[in-house]
């Protein structure tokens, strides 16, 4: 044992730090990155920051334009809606709801598809295959019109919102971890653990969860730009956020009366759905062309 | 005359971390009608050349030769598109597995229908689609097909590979090519399989007088097939000349490790007795060696193995050595 | 004295699984028997389709045998009690781009034969893990490496560590040689034969290279669609082959090389 290192590197990185790196390097992704990062830190932040309360109102300032115009006045930023609420604080306080909200529905429906897609790819035969076509029924729906089903049961809320978009993202994410871990099985390394004498479950573990992980998150960050849009959507219909709460899409409803002689009222809204769509599918992307750099290295 | 006459080629790839000379300084000549082999390991650089001859390489390479030259004429100083014109109508090449070069979604038929070129369908428009499908039962005959029917309609992954690697023989012969380069032709067949397609290449040879560049990585295989060889390691041009003279004389320290370590060449090898190999494994292309690249690993190696060496031409057996094999002879 | 590992009336057929009410049934594999010892070789020769593959799987315990009984050291071997198995009876895989979990450094990947079969303790294991790196002709250093910094040579020699780390007594390569180039091919072989002469190992090697069959093994058995065509030593086989299946194989090899 005379030299211990004989290679210049130092470091060995993972796959997943590679792909950390890859990343890194894209800089459209990593601006995107930090858009995501900047909704996110808003969405926590917002109850303290907020300039003025965002639900309550001052009818001195009704429909008072925003800073830049020859009306408005620089203590109300963005300007006032028809209620004399300020809209920075509504939007602040909308990211937390919209986008906030997105991504709890992500997380829950993520936990529960992966669960039920790693224990549906365990089995087989007529089981499978029963579960399989029940799954392939509730995917063909698309997912507002199933969300405006389910709130048209449970009625209207932001709650009831909620679990309505869960259950339409939850067989999403049943099917890629299905297929992804249906692919891993077929694999060699797992047929090897399984010679060793492993458990599924430490199958699962070990082997198959790591290497699943990049598909899982790619899907995550699709679910998620549709979660904003279908909180936002059911928010416009008013089946989702009841008023007085600032939901970037009942704000839109509330300021279209308005269109003419307050535009602001309804750009702005807009304009935050944007940006956290388009933040939220640069990061996706940018995960996906992370990978394909990967590969090709 | 020769055929294809390359000195010096060198291929470069651009990285991050500076260029690195995948293929250093090659020469390769074949004339007409000749079988040739062109061995070499893993990293030894010879798909990159074949595809380097194709002119099929995509921008991070960049290829410089002293002299390319095709049927003596000068290819380096046309522009792209000419010499692209010049090679598609002479040189075609067929792959390694060729289930998976052909089309999945479209039949064989269509597939071969697509490769005749439209200058060999004389006649007029409405005789075309006829002629096309003539000329396309034609090859399949050619390669040894009989029941063209059933292979018109089949796609891809109905048939098996020995079948597969003869429609794409077929759609390389569509355009009566000059040279046909068969990058490892046979390296996911079962050894029966192997011997019908050599077989075909060997009577595609005599029979058009069609010259053949045969790639593979294994040099007991190709010696029965063809007239010369070449070897190549690690990007290096290592020593070429007939398969006789490779075989029985070989001069580099690298050819005869080759040869002394495949039991199927050395017939008279007490069994289970350890083969003789050389240590070590093929450098990466990170860490490529200066000079001689075999020099980490050779026995023979010395200190001036450090410098690249020179081609000696030993009466058509060339060898890249500073302390070639020769005297042992 | 009785053989090391002793096969008798080997099968496995195959019901088609399209249709649960038909009896169509596939035989894979028709019964064969044959044993083997200690520091001996056996390779098994055979096209695509003519069954190596099956008895592969049925040695190692990955598929249940429709009839018949392995025998190793005198114990019967049941299917799905893969810890008594993969003590005494490895695998290597083909393929080694996909038999290496790309996740796991290669210290992981060797820790999970030890974890879920040894009683060794963490120190214990890290030391066994280094020793058996060092034997394969790897450096120590590797531990910390991830499987896609190794070459394909290199990454057969790590599926030999794992299939040596829990010291068995027969290792089954499954076409472990046929992807390597033959520079590295030699010297799996020489790495083989040293280990076969260090722990006694008995080999079961399936292959369709004449060349290698017959420089390394001591029996053979030649399988078509199935059916054990041939067997017995291996230079009286190869010398004299008396199928005509045998005599087509070995026309299509031996006819490549020039004399």
């Amino acid at each position: 044992m005379a030299r211990d290192k004989i290679y210049s590197e130092e470091e060995f990185p993972s796959p997943l730090q590679q792909l950390w790196s890859s990343f890194r390097q894209t800089n459209v992704a990593m601006l995107g990155f930090y858009g995501y990062l900047f909704l996110t830190a808003l969405a926590i932040l917002s109850p303290v920051f907020t300039p003025y309360n965002s639900m309550e109102s001052n009818l001195d300032v009704l429909l008072l334009p925003p800073a830049w115009d020859s009306h408005g006045d620089v203590s109300y930023l963005l300007g006032t809606d028809s209620l004399g609420r300020d809209m920075l604080s509504r939007l602040m306080h909308g990211a937390s709801l919209t986008f906030g909200l997105s991504f709890i529905v992500v997380i829950i429906s993520l936990g529960v598809g992966v669960l039920f897609g790693s224990v549906s790819a365990l089995t087989h035969g007529v089981k499978s295959s029963i579960f399989n076509h029940f799954l392939d029924v509730i995917l063909s729906i698309p997912t507002l019109l199933l969300a405006i089903i389910i709130v048209a049961i449970l009625g209207p809320g932001l709650s009831n919102t909620l679990w309505a978009i869960v259950m339409t993202l939850i067989p999403q994410f049943i099917h890629v971890t299905h297929n992804a871990v249906k692919e891993e099985f077929s694999k060699d390394y797992v047929l090897a653990s399984r010679l060793d004498g492993a458990s599924s479950w430490r199958i699962l573990q070990y082997s198959v969860f790591p290497n699943i992980v990049e598909k899982i998150i790619n899907q995550a960050t699709l679910a998620q730009s549709a979660a904003i849009l279908d909180i936002a959507a059911l928010g416009f219909l008013r089946l989702g956020a009841q008023s007085p709460l600032s939901e970037w899409g009942a704000m839109l409803f509330s300021g279209l009366d308005l269109f003419y002689i307050a535009p602001w009222t309804v750009y702005l809204p807009g304009l935050a759905i944007l940006f956290a769509v388009l933040t939220t599918n640069l990061v996706g992307e940018g995960l996906r062309h992370a990978v394909k750099m990967r590969k090709e290295n | 005359m020769n055929l294809l006459d390359i000195r010096n080629l060198s291929i470069e790839l651009k990285t991050k971390q500076g260029s690195i000379l995948a293929v250093d300084r090659v020469s390769l000549t074949m004339k007409e009608g000749e079988v040739r082999g062109l061995v070499g390991e893993s990293g030894s650089g010879k798909s990159i050349l074949a595809q380097a001859i194709t002119g099929i390489l995509d921008d991070r390479w960049e290829v410089h030769a002293d002299r390319f030259h095709w049927k003596n004429q000068d290819l380096l100083r046309l522009s792209p598109q000419e010499r692209k014109s010049i090679i598609a109508k002479d040189i075609a090449m067929i792959f390694q597995e060729p289930i998976a070069c052909l089309d999945p979604t479209t039949t064989v038929g269509e597939q071969l229908e697509e490769a005749v070129p439209n200058d060999q369908l004389t006649g007029y428009f409405w005789q075309k689609n006829k002629q096309r499908k003539l000329a396309v039962i034609n090859l399949l005959h050619k390669v040894g097909i009989k029941n063209h029917d059933k292979c018109y309609r089949s796609f891809p992954h109905q048939l098996t590979e020995a079948f597969c690697q003869r429609v794409m023989i077929a759609i390389a012969l569509a355009r009566q090519p000059l040279l046909l380069i068969a990058d490892e032709p046979t390296a996911a067949m079962e050894s029966t399989n192997q011997g019908q397609i050599f077989r075909l290449l060997a009577s595609l040879n005599q029979l058009k007088n069609m010259s053949i560049l045969l790639i593979s990585h294994d040099l007991e295989n190709v010696t029965h097939w063809t007239n010369t060889i070449t070897v190549m390691y690690s990007g290096q041009f290592v020593e070429a000349g007939t398969t006789e003279q490779i075989f029985n004389s070989p001069y580099h320290p690298y050819t005869k490790a080759l040869l002394d370590s495949s039991p199927k060449a050395n017939i008279e090898l007490p069994p289970k007795s350890r083969l003789t190999t050389l240590p070590g494994s093929i450098p990466v292309l990170q860490h490529l060696p200066i000079g001689c690249r075999l020099g980490p690993r050779c026995p023979r190696a010395q200190q001036i193995c450090v410098k690249a060496p020179k081609t000696t031409n030993y009466h058509g057996h060339q060898v890249n050595c500073h302390y070639s094999l020769k005297e042992n002879y | 004295m009785p053989a090391l590992l002793q096969v008798s009336d080997l099968s496995k057929t195959y019901k088609d699984k399209n249709y649960w009410y038909n009896r169509k049934q596939y035989t894979a594999l028709n019964p064969l028997s044959f044993s083997l010892d200690a520091y001996q070789t056996l390779a098994i020769v055979g096209e695509i389709g003519s069954g190596k593959s099956t008895l592969a799987k049925l040695l190692v315990g990955a598929e249940k045998a429709t009839t018949g009984k392995i025998q190793l050291n005198g114990q019967l071997l049941t299917k799905g009690n893969f810890k008594q198995r993969c003590q005494h009876i490895r695998m290597i895989f083909q393929d080694s781009g996909t038999t290496l979990n790309p996740n796991l450094t290669i210290a992981q990947l060797l820790d999970e034969p030890l974890v879920l079969n040894t009683p060794l303790t963490e120190p214990q294991r890290t030391q066994l893990i280094r020793t058996t790196l060092q034997q394969v002709g790897l450096l120590a250093e590797h531990m910390n490496f991830y499987p896609h910094m190794f070459s394909g040579g290199q990454k057969q020699r790590i599926s030999l560590a794992r299939a040596i780390i829990l010291q068995p007594q027969v290792i089954i390569l499954d076409e472990a040689l046929a992807s390597l180039d033959p520079s590295l091919r030699a010297q799996m072989i020489n790495l083989l034969l040293d280990l076969q002469q260090k722990m006694g190992l008995a080999y079961i090697l399936i292959s369709h290279n004449l060349g290698i069959v017959k420089h390394f093994s001591d029996s053979i058995i030649v399988l078509n669609s199935g059916e054990v065509v041939e067997s017995g030593e291996t230079k009286v086989v190869l010398k004299k082959p008396q199928h005509k299946y045998t005599k087509k194989l070995l026309m299509s090899q031996f006819f490549q090389i020039k004399h």
